[in-house]
Protein backbone atom coordinates (compact mmCIF):
# COMPACT_ATOMS: atom_id res chain seq x y z
CA UNK A 1 0.00 0.00 0.00
CA UNK A 2 2.76 2.47 1.00
CA UNK A 3 4.76 1.57 -2.06
CA UNK A 4 1.71 2.24 -4.20
CA UNK A 5 1.23 5.66 -2.64
CA UNK A 6 4.90 6.48 -3.23
CA UNK A 7 4.61 5.34 -6.80
CA UNK A 8 1.54 7.53 -7.26
CA UNK A 9 3.43 10.52 -5.83
CA UNK A 10 6.36 9.88 -8.15
CA UNK A 11 4.07 9.58 -11.16
CA UNK A 12 2.29 12.82 -10.26
CA UNK A 13 5.63 14.58 -9.76
CA UNK A 14 6.90 13.41 -13.12
CA UNK A 15 3.66 14.53 -14.70
CA UNK A 16 4.03 17.94 -13.06
CA UNK A 17 7.55 18.22 -14.45
CA UNK A 18 6.39 17.21 -17.88
CA UNK A 19 3.52 19.69 -17.97
CA UNK A 20 3.89 22.53 -20.45
CA UNK A 21 4.22 26.01 -18.98
CA UNK A 22 0.70 27.06 -19.89
CA UNK A 23 -0.71 24.00 -18.09
CA UNK A 24 1.47 24.17 -14.98
CA UNK A 25 1.07 27.92 -14.40
CA UNK A 26 -2.62 27.70 -13.35
CA UNK A 27 -1.69 25.07 -10.74
CA UNK A 28 1.34 26.97 -9.47
CA UNK A 29 -0.57 30.26 -9.52
CA UNK A 30 -3.44 28.70 -7.59
CA UNK A 31 -1.04 27.44 -4.93
CA UNK A 32 0.66 30.86 -4.73
CA UNK A 33 -2.66 32.67 -4.32
CA UNK A 34 -4.08 30.32 -1.67
CA UNK A 35 -1.87 28.02 0.36
CA UNK A 36 1.40 29.90 -0.14
CA UNK A 37 0.03 33.44 0.04
CA UNK A 38 0.77 33.94 3.78
CA UNK A 39 4.23 32.44 3.34
CA UNK A 40 4.94 34.66 0.37
CA UNK A 41 3.99 37.66 2.51
CA UNK A 42 6.35 36.47 5.25
CA UNK A 43 9.12 35.91 2.73
CA UNK A 44 8.62 39.35 1.24
CA UNK A 45 8.91 40.92 4.69
CA UNK A 46 12.13 39.02 5.41
CA UNK A 47 13.55 40.04 2.05
CA UNK A 48 12.72 43.67 2.74
CA UNK A 49 14.41 43.42 6.12
CA UNK A 50 17.54 42.07 4.46
CA UNK A 51 17.47 44.75 1.77
CA UNK A 52 17.04 47.43 4.42
CA UNK A 53 20.02 46.05 6.32
CA UNK A 54 22.17 45.98 3.18
CA UNK A 55 21.01 49.47 2.30
CA UNK A 56 21.94 50.77 5.76
CA UNK A 57 25.42 49.25 5.38
CA UNK A 58 25.74 50.91 1.99
CA UNK A 59 24.61 54.22 3.42
CA UNK A 60 27.10 53.97 6.28
CA UNK A 61 29.88 53.22 3.78
CA UNK A 62 28.80 56.16 1.63
CA UNK A 63 28.72 58.46 4.66
CA UNK A 64 32.25 57.40 5.69
CA UNK A 65 33.49 57.87 2.12
CA UNK A 66 31.97 61.34 2.01
CA UNK A 67 33.55 62.22 5.35
CA UNK A 68 36.96 61.11 4.08
CA UNK A 69 36.43 63.04 0.84
CA UNK A 70 35.43 66.12 2.82
CA UNK A 71 38.68 65.87 4.81
CA UNK A 72 40.69 65.62 1.60
CA UNK A 73 38.76 68.49 0.08
CA UNK A 74 39.65 70.74 2.99
CA UNK A 75 43.36 69.94 2.62
CA UNK A 76 43.13 70.47 -1.13
CA UNK A 77 41.35 73.78 -0.62
CA UNK A 78 44.16 75.01 1.64
CA UNK A 79 46.80 73.80 -0.79
CA UNK A 80 44.94 75.44 -3.65
CA UNK A 81 44.82 78.74 -1.79
CA UNK A 82 48.54 78.52 -1.06
CA UNK A 83 49.38 77.82 -4.69
CA UNK A 84 47.15 80.70 -5.83
CA UNK A 85 49.02 83.02 -3.53
CA UNK A 86 52.31 81.72 -4.88
CA UNK A 87 51.17 82.17 -8.47
CA UNK A 88 50.05 85.70 -7.68
CA UNK A 89 53.43 86.50 -6.18
CA UNK A 90 55.23 84.99 -9.17
CA UNK A 91 53.17 87.14 -11.53
CA UNK A 92 53.98 90.26 -9.54
CA UNK A 93 57.70 89.53 -9.39
CA UNK A 94 57.56 88.90 -13.18
CA UNK A 95 61.01 87.31 -13.72
CA UNK A 96 63.94 85.58 -12.03
CA UNK A 97 61.76 83.31 -9.94
CA UNK A 98 62.14 79.52 -9.64
CA UNK A 99 59.14 77.71 -8.14
CA UNK A 100 60.03 74.68 -6.03
CA UNK A 101 58.36 72.15 -3.79
CA UNK A 102 59.56 71.76 -0.20
CA UNK A 103 60.32 68.11 0.50
CA UNK A 104 60.24 68.37 4.25
CA UNK A 105 59.27 65.53 6.52
CA UNK A 106 56.45 66.03 8.96
CA UNK A 107 57.92 67.53 12.11
CA UNK A 108 57.17 65.96 15.47
CA UNK A 109 55.34 68.19 17.93
CA UNK A 110 57.87 70.41 19.69
CA UNK A 111 60.57 70.07 17.02
CA UNK A 112 61.89 73.21 15.34
CA UNK A 113 62.60 72.81 11.63
CA UNK A 114 65.76 74.67 10.60
CA UNK A 115 66.28 73.44 7.03
CA UNK A 116 64.34 72.24 4.01
CA UNK A 117 65.12 70.30 0.86
CA UNK A 118 63.76 71.78 -2.35
CA UNK A 119 62.87 69.92 -5.55
CA UNK A 120 64.87 72.34 -7.75
CA UNK A 121 68.61 72.96 -7.99
CA UNK A 122 71.29 74.57 -10.10
CA UNK A 123 69.76 73.25 -13.32
CA UNK A 124 66.83 75.56 -12.64
CA UNK A 125 69.06 78.56 -11.91
CA UNK A 126 69.31 78.24 -8.14
CA UNK A 127 72.65 78.95 -6.49
CA UNK A 128 74.04 79.22 -2.99
CA UNK A 129 72.62 82.16 -0.99
CA UNK A 130 69.63 82.55 -3.29
CA UNK A 131 66.74 84.03 -1.27
CA UNK A 132 63.82 81.71 -0.65
CA UNK A 133 60.49 83.48 -0.27
CA UNK A 134 56.77 82.75 -0.11
CA UNK A 135 53.58 84.77 -0.58
CA UNK A 136 53.83 85.90 3.05
CA UNK A 137 57.51 86.81 3.15
CA UNK A 138 61.01 85.56 3.91
CA UNK A 139 61.47 81.81 4.36
CA UNK A 140 65.26 81.43 4.25
CA UNK A 141 68.17 81.21 1.86
CA UNK A 142 69.79 78.44 -0.12
CA UNK A 143 72.59 76.84 1.85
CA UNK A 144 73.77 74.42 -0.83
CA UNK A 145 72.57 73.57 -4.31
CA UNK A 146 72.87 70.41 -6.37
CA UNK A 147 71.79 70.10 -9.99
CA UNK A 148 68.31 68.82 -9.10
CA UNK A 149 67.81 69.76 -5.48
CA UNK A 150 68.91 72.30 -2.94
CA UNK A 151 69.01 72.73 0.82
CA UNK A 152 67.44 75.79 2.39
CA UNK A 153 68.56 77.35 5.64
CA UNK A 154 65.31 78.51 7.22
CA UNK A 155 65.12 81.69 9.27
CA UNK A 156 64.88 79.46 12.33
CA UNK A 157 68.44 78.22 11.71
CA UNK A 158 70.92 79.53 14.32
CA UNK A 159 73.20 80.92 11.56
CA UNK A 160 70.49 82.84 9.74
CA UNK A 161 70.78 86.65 9.57
CA UNK A 162 69.04 89.28 7.48
CA UNK A 163 69.21 93.06 7.50
CA UNK A 164 65.76 94.54 8.17
CA UNK A 165 63.89 97.77 8.70
CA UNK A 166 60.48 99.19 9.38
CA UNK A 167 58.12 99.90 6.48
CA UNK A 168 58.92 103.61 6.50
CA UNK A 169 62.67 102.92 6.58
CA UNK A 170 63.20 104.90 9.78
CA UNK A 171 64.52 102.05 11.93
CA UNK A 172 67.09 99.45 10.93
CA UNK A 173 68.38 96.32 12.61
CA UNK A 174 69.57 92.77 12.08
CA UNK A 175 67.14 89.84 12.34
CA UNK A 176 68.31 86.76 14.22
CA UNK A 177 66.47 83.55 15.11
CA UNK A 178 65.10 83.53 18.63
CA UNK A 179 66.41 80.70 20.80
CA UNK A 180 63.50 78.68 22.16
CA UNK A 181 61.62 75.40 22.05
CA UNK A 182 58.42 74.53 20.23
CA UNK A 183 56.60 77.39 18.56
CA UNK A 184 58.88 79.91 20.31
CA UNK A 185 61.74 78.47 18.22
CA UNK A 186 60.21 80.06 15.14
CA UNK A 187 60.19 83.56 16.61
CA UNK A 188 62.75 86.09 15.49
CA UNK A 189 64.71 88.88 17.13
CA UNK A 190 65.37 92.30 15.65
CA UNK A 191 68.66 93.34 17.21
CA UNK A 192 70.89 96.41 17.06
CA UNK A 193 67.98 98.82 16.89
CA UNK A 194 69.10 102.31 17.84
CA UNK A 195 68.42 102.94 21.51
CA UNK A 196 66.61 106.20 20.83
CA UNK A 197 63.87 104.52 18.77
CA UNK A 198 60.87 102.67 20.13
CA UNK A 199 58.80 100.21 18.08
CA UNK A 200 55.19 99.52 18.92
CA UNK A 201 53.81 95.97 18.91
CA UNK A 202 52.40 95.15 15.49
CA UNK A 203 55.00 97.19 13.59
CA UNK A 204 55.83 95.42 10.35
CA UNK A 205 59.45 94.61 9.59
CA UNK A 206 60.72 94.06 6.05
CA UNK A 207 64.09 93.32 4.50
CA UNK A 208 66.23 96.42 3.99
CA UNK A 209 68.22 95.26 0.98
CA UNK A 210 71.47 95.82 2.84
CA UNK A 211 73.82 92.86 2.91
CA UNK A 212 73.27 91.88 -0.72
CA UNK A 213 71.30 88.67 -0.21
CA UNK A 214 67.67 89.74 0.10
CA UNK A 215 66.26 92.60 -1.95
CA UNK A 216 64.46 95.37 -0.15
CA UNK A 217 60.78 95.09 0.72
CA UNK A 218 60.17 91.44 1.61
CA UNK A 219 58.11 90.98 4.82
CA UNK A 220 60.03 89.40 7.69
CA UNK A 221 57.58 89.67 10.58
CA UNK A 222 55.83 91.93 13.05
CA UNK A 223 56.97 93.26 16.40
CA UNK A 224 55.58 91.46 19.44
CA UNK A 225 57.45 93.20 22.25
CA UNK A 226 60.83 94.49 23.35
CA UNK A 227 63.24 92.08 24.96
CA UNK A 228 65.29 93.31 27.88
CA UNK A 229 68.96 92.84 27.15
CA UNK A 230 72.14 93.69 28.98
CA UNK A 231 73.36 95.82 26.08
CA UNK A 232 72.74 99.43 26.95
CA UNK A 233 73.34 101.00 23.55
CA UNK A 234 70.76 99.23 21.42
CA UNK A 235 67.36 97.63 21.70
CA UNK A 236 66.16 94.12 20.74
CA UNK A 237 62.61 93.30 19.70
CA UNK A 238 60.85 89.96 19.50
CA UNK A 239 59.22 89.37 16.08
CA UNK A 240 56.45 87.07 14.96
CA UNK A 241 57.62 85.76 11.57
CA UNK A 242 55.48 86.35 8.50
CA UNK A 243 55.82 82.69 7.49
CA UNK A 244 55.35 79.52 9.51
CA UNK A 245 58.14 77.18 8.30
CA UNK A 246 56.31 74.08 9.55
CA UNK A 247 53.53 74.62 7.02
CA UNK A 248 55.65 75.51 4.00
CA UNK A 249 54.98 73.23 1.04
CA UNK A 250 55.74 75.39 -1.99
CA UNK A 251 58.28 78.21 -2.25
CA UNK A 252 59.88 80.55 -4.74
CA UNK A 253 63.62 80.94 -5.08
CA UNK A 254 64.93 84.23 -6.43
CA UNK A 255 67.86 83.93 -8.80
CA UNK A 256 70.96 85.98 -7.88
CA UNK A 257 70.23 88.44 -10.70
CA UNK A 258 66.66 88.95 -9.49
CA UNK A 259 67.84 89.39 -5.91
CA UNK A 260 69.87 92.41 -6.97
CA UNK A 261 66.81 94.17 -8.41
CA UNK A 262 63.99 95.94 -6.69
CA UNK A 263 60.88 93.86 -5.94
CA UNK A 264 58.64 96.89 -6.04
CA UNK A 265 55.26 96.51 -4.34
CA UNK A 266 55.03 92.75 -4.89
CA UNK A 267 54.38 92.03 -1.20
CA UNK A 268 52.72 95.34 -0.40
CA UNK A 269 49.99 94.52 -2.97
CA UNK A 270 49.75 91.00 -1.70
CA UNK A 271 47.19 91.70 1.00
CA UNK A 272 44.85 93.48 -1.40
CA UNK A 273 45.14 90.78 -4.02
CA UNK A 274 44.63 88.02 -1.47
CA UNK A 275 41.49 89.65 -0.15
CA UNK A 276 40.09 89.87 -3.69
CA UNK A 277 41.03 86.24 -4.36
CA UNK A 278 39.37 85.16 -1.12
CA UNK A 279 36.17 86.90 -2.14
CA UNK A 280 36.26 85.25 -5.57
CA UNK A 281 36.93 81.86 -4.01
CA UNK A 282 34.02 82.29 -1.61
CA UNK A 283 31.68 83.11 -4.48
CA UNK A 284 32.93 80.13 -6.51
CA UNK A 285 32.57 77.80 -3.53
CA UNK A 286 29.06 79.04 -2.89
CA UNK A 287 28.09 78.37 -6.51
CA UNK A 288 29.65 74.90 -6.42
CA UNK A 289 27.81 74.10 -3.17
CA UNK A 290 24.50 75.21 -4.65
CA UNK A 291 25.10 73.09 -7.77
CA UNK A 292 25.89 70.05 -5.60
CA UNK A 293 22.71 70.57 -3.59
CA UNK A 294 20.62 70.77 -6.77
CA UNK A 295 22.27 67.62 -8.12
CA UNK A 296 21.61 65.75 -4.85
CA UNK A 297 17.96 66.84 -4.90
CA UNK A 298 17.61 65.64 -8.48
CA UNK A 299 19.10 62.23 -7.59
CA UNK A 300 16.82 61.90 -4.58
CA UNK A 301 13.80 62.63 -6.73
CA UNK A 302 14.91 60.02 -9.28
CA UNK A 303 15.47 57.42 -6.55
CA UNK A 304 12.06 58.10 -5.01
CA UNK A 305 10.43 57.78 -8.40
CA UNK A 306 12.23 54.49 -9.13
CA UNK A 307 11.26 53.11 -5.70
CA UNK A 308 7.60 53.90 -6.30
CA UNK A 309 7.70 52.17 -9.68
CA UNK A 310 9.32 48.98 -8.36
CA UNK A 311 6.90 46.03 -7.93
CA UNK A 312 8.23 43.15 -5.77
CA UNK A 313 8.64 39.92 -7.75
CA UNK A 314 7.46 36.56 -6.36
CA UNK A 315 10.45 35.25 -4.37
CA UNK A 316 11.93 31.72 -4.80
CA UNK A 317 11.14 28.70 -2.61
CA UNK A 318 13.36 26.38 -0.63
CA UNK A 319 15.04 24.68 -3.56
CA UNK A 320 18.83 24.47 -3.69
CA UNK B 1 -0.06 8.54 16.40
CA UNK B 2 -3.12 9.89 18.19
CA UNK B 3 -4.87 13.19 17.44
CA UNK B 4 -2.89 15.07 20.10
CA UNK B 5 0.43 13.87 18.72
CA UNK B 6 -0.75 14.62 15.19
CA UNK B 7 -1.63 18.18 16.22
CA UNK B 8 1.77 18.71 17.86
CA UNK B 9 3.57 17.32 14.83
CA UNK B 10 1.54 19.55 12.52
CA UNK B 11 2.41 22.56 14.69
CA UNK B 12 6.14 21.81 14.49
CA UNK B 13 5.89 21.29 10.72
CA UNK B 14 4.13 24.64 10.32
CA UNK B 15 6.74 26.44 12.43
CA UNK B 16 9.58 24.89 10.44
CA UNK B 17 7.95 25.77 7.12
CA UNK B 18 7.41 29.37 8.25
CA UNK B 19 11.05 29.51 9.39
CA UNK B 20 12.06 28.48 5.88
CA UNK B 21 10.44 31.62 4.49
CA UNK B 22 11.90 33.87 7.17
CA UNK B 23 15.44 32.59 7.64
CA UNK B 24 16.40 31.81 4.04
CA UNK B 25 15.68 35.32 2.67
CA UNK B 26 17.46 36.88 5.65
CA UNK B 27 20.58 34.76 5.22
CA UNK B 28 20.54 34.57 1.41
CA UNK B 29 23.33 32.00 1.54
CA UNK B 30 23.93 29.51 -1.22
CA UNK B 31 24.38 26.79 1.42
CA UNK B 32 21.47 27.76 3.64
CA UNK B 33 19.68 25.37 6.03
CA UNK B 34 16.53 23.79 4.59
CA UNK B 35 13.68 23.90 7.08
CA UNK B 36 11.21 22.24 4.70
CA UNK B 37 13.40 19.14 4.57
CA UNK B 38 13.61 19.28 8.36
CA UNK B 39 9.82 19.47 8.57
CA UNK B 40 9.34 16.48 6.26
CA UNK B 41 11.92 14.41 8.13
CA UNK B 42 10.43 15.38 11.48
CA UNK B 43 6.94 14.37 10.43
CA UNK B 44 7.99 11.31 8.40
CA UNK B 45 9.30 9.39 11.39
CA UNK B 46 5.90 9.82 13.07
CA UNK B 47 3.70 8.44 10.26
CA UNK B 48 3.45 5.62 7.79
CA UNK B 49 5.73 5.77 4.74
CA UNK B 50 2.82 6.33 2.38
CA UNK B 51 1.56 9.35 4.30
CA UNK B 52 5.12 10.66 4.60
CA UNK B 53 5.42 10.48 0.83
CA UNK B 54 2.14 12.36 0.45
CA UNK B 55 3.28 15.03 2.90
CA UNK B 56 6.59 15.39 1.04
CA UNK B 57 4.78 15.57 -2.28
CA UNK B 58 2.40 18.26 -1.01
CA UNK B 59 5.06 20.44 0.59
CA UNK B 60 7.32 19.97 -2.41
CA UNK B 61 4.60 20.98 -4.86
CA UNK B 62 3.76 24.03 -2.73
CA UNK B 63 7.37 25.23 -2.63
CA UNK B 64 7.77 24.41 -6.33
CA UNK B 65 5.00 26.87 -7.07
CA UNK B 66 7.33 29.67 -5.96
CA UNK B 67 10.28 28.44 -8.01
CA UNK B 68 10.95 29.82 -11.44
CA UNK B 69 11.70 26.37 -12.90
CA UNK B 70 11.61 22.70 -12.00
CA UNK B 71 7.93 22.49 -11.07
CA UNK B 72 7.45 18.97 -9.66
CA UNK B 73 11.12 18.31 -8.96
CA UNK B 74 10.84 19.37 -5.32
CA UNK B 75 7.67 17.31 -4.95
CA UNK B 76 9.42 14.22 -6.28
CA UNK B 77 12.49 14.73 -4.11
CA UNK B 78 10.55 15.39 -0.90
CA UNK B 79 8.20 12.44 -1.54
CA UNK B 80 11.18 10.11 -1.91
CA UNK B 81 12.97 11.58 1.12
CA UNK B 82 9.81 11.46 3.25
CA UNK B 83 9.09 7.87 2.30
CA UNK B 84 12.69 6.83 2.94
CA UNK B 85 12.81 8.60 6.29
CA UNK B 86 9.58 6.98 7.44
CA UNK B 87 10.76 3.58 6.28
CA UNK B 88 13.95 4.00 8.30
CA UNK B 89 12.24 5.56 11.34
CA UNK B 90 13.20 2.69 13.61
CA UNK B 91 16.83 3.66 13.26
CA UNK B 92 16.63 7.40 13.53
CA UNK B 93 15.42 10.13 15.78
CA UNK B 94 16.68 8.33 18.81
CA UNK B 95 18.01 10.40 21.70
CA UNK B 96 21.34 10.73 19.99
CA UNK B 97 22.40 14.08 18.60
CA UNK B 98 24.97 12.64 16.21
CA UNK B 99 22.50 10.19 14.68
CA UNK B 100 19.86 12.88 14.31
CA UNK B 101 22.40 15.20 12.68
CA UNK B 102 23.46 12.44 10.29
CA UNK B 103 19.79 11.77 9.51
CA UNK B 104 19.19 15.43 8.68
CA UNK B 105 22.41 15.60 6.68
CA UNK B 106 21.58 12.54 4.59
CA UNK B 107 17.97 13.61 4.17
CA UNK B 108 18.91 17.04 2.84
CA UNK B 109 21.67 15.66 0.66
CA UNK B 110 19.33 13.01 -0.79
CA UNK B 111 16.74 15.70 -1.45
CA UNK B 112 19.26 17.87 -3.30
CA UNK B 113 20.53 14.96 -5.37
CA UNK B 114 17.04 13.91 -6.44
CA UNK B 115 16.05 17.52 -7.01
CA UNK B 116 18.96 18.55 -9.27
CA UNK B 117 18.74 15.31 -11.24
CA UNK B 118 14.97 15.64 -11.67
CA UNK B 119 15.34 19.28 -12.65
CA UNK B 120 18.03 18.30 -15.25
CA UNK B 121 18.75 21.94 -16.00
CA UNK B 122 22.49 21.85 -15.27
CA UNK B 123 25.58 20.79 -17.18
CA UNK B 124 27.54 17.86 -15.80
CA UNK B 125 30.20 20.11 -14.21
CA UNK B 126 27.65 22.40 -12.57
CA UNK B 127 25.65 19.40 -11.37
CA UNK B 128 28.76 17.79 -9.86
CA UNK B 129 29.69 21.05 -8.12
CA UNK B 130 26.16 21.44 -6.82
CA UNK B 131 25.90 17.88 -5.52
CA UNK B 132 29.42 17.48 -4.18
CA UNK B 133 30.06 20.97 -2.83
CA UNK B 134 27.05 23.16 -2.31
CA UNK B 135 24.62 20.39 -1.42
CA UNK B 136 27.08 18.95 1.08
CA UNK B 137 27.55 22.36 2.68
CA UNK B 138 23.83 22.98 2.71
CA UNK B 139 23.21 19.53 4.20
CA UNK B 140 25.79 20.19 6.91
CA UNK B 141 24.18 23.54 7.66
CA UNK B 142 20.76 21.89 7.75
CA UNK B 143 22.05 19.26 10.19
CA UNK B 144 23.55 21.85 12.55
CA UNK B 145 20.61 24.23 12.43
CA UNK B 146 18.14 21.35 12.51
CA UNK B 147 19.55 19.96 15.76
CA UNK B 148 19.23 23.38 17.37
CA UNK B 149 15.76 24.03 15.93
CA UNK B 150 14.38 20.63 16.93
CA UNK B 151 15.78 21.03 20.44
CA UNK B 152 14.06 24.40 20.71
CA UNK B 153 10.80 23.00 19.31
CA UNK B 154 10.81 19.99 21.63
CA UNK B 155 8.32 21.59 24.07
CA UNK B 156 5.97 22.25 21.18
CA UNK B 157 6.28 18.79 19.66
CA UNK B 158 6.09 16.85 22.92
CA UNK B 159 8.34 13.76 22.85
CA UNK B 160 10.40 14.60 19.83
CA UNK B 161 12.38 11.39 19.94
CA UNK B 162 9.52 8.96 19.84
Amino acid sequence: MDIAVLALCIVLSVLAMALPVEAREPIAGGLRRTLMAPLVTVQRGATQWRLAWLESEKLALGRDTLAAAAGDANALRLENARLRELLGLGARLKWGIVPAVALQERARPGDVITSLVLSAGTNAGISTYSPVVGPDGVIGLVQSADPKSSVVMLFSHPDFRVSAMTLDGSVFGIVYPHAGDGSAGYLLELRNVAFRTLLKPGTEIITSGLGGTFPRGIPVGTVIQEINTTEGWSRTYLLRPAVNPASVTSVMVMTPERAQEDVGNAWADSATVQAAERRMTAVADSLARRAAELEAARRRAQADSARRDTTPKPPGGGQP
Amino acid sequence: MNARQAGRTAAVVVVLVVLQFIVQPLLAWRAAPDFVVMAVLYAAVRMRPGWAAVLGFGLGLATDSLALSGFGAGALALAVVGFGASWLKGMFFADNVAINAAFLFLGKWAFDIVYVIAQHGMSFGALAAQVLVWSVLSAAMTAVVGIVALAMLRPLGGDATS
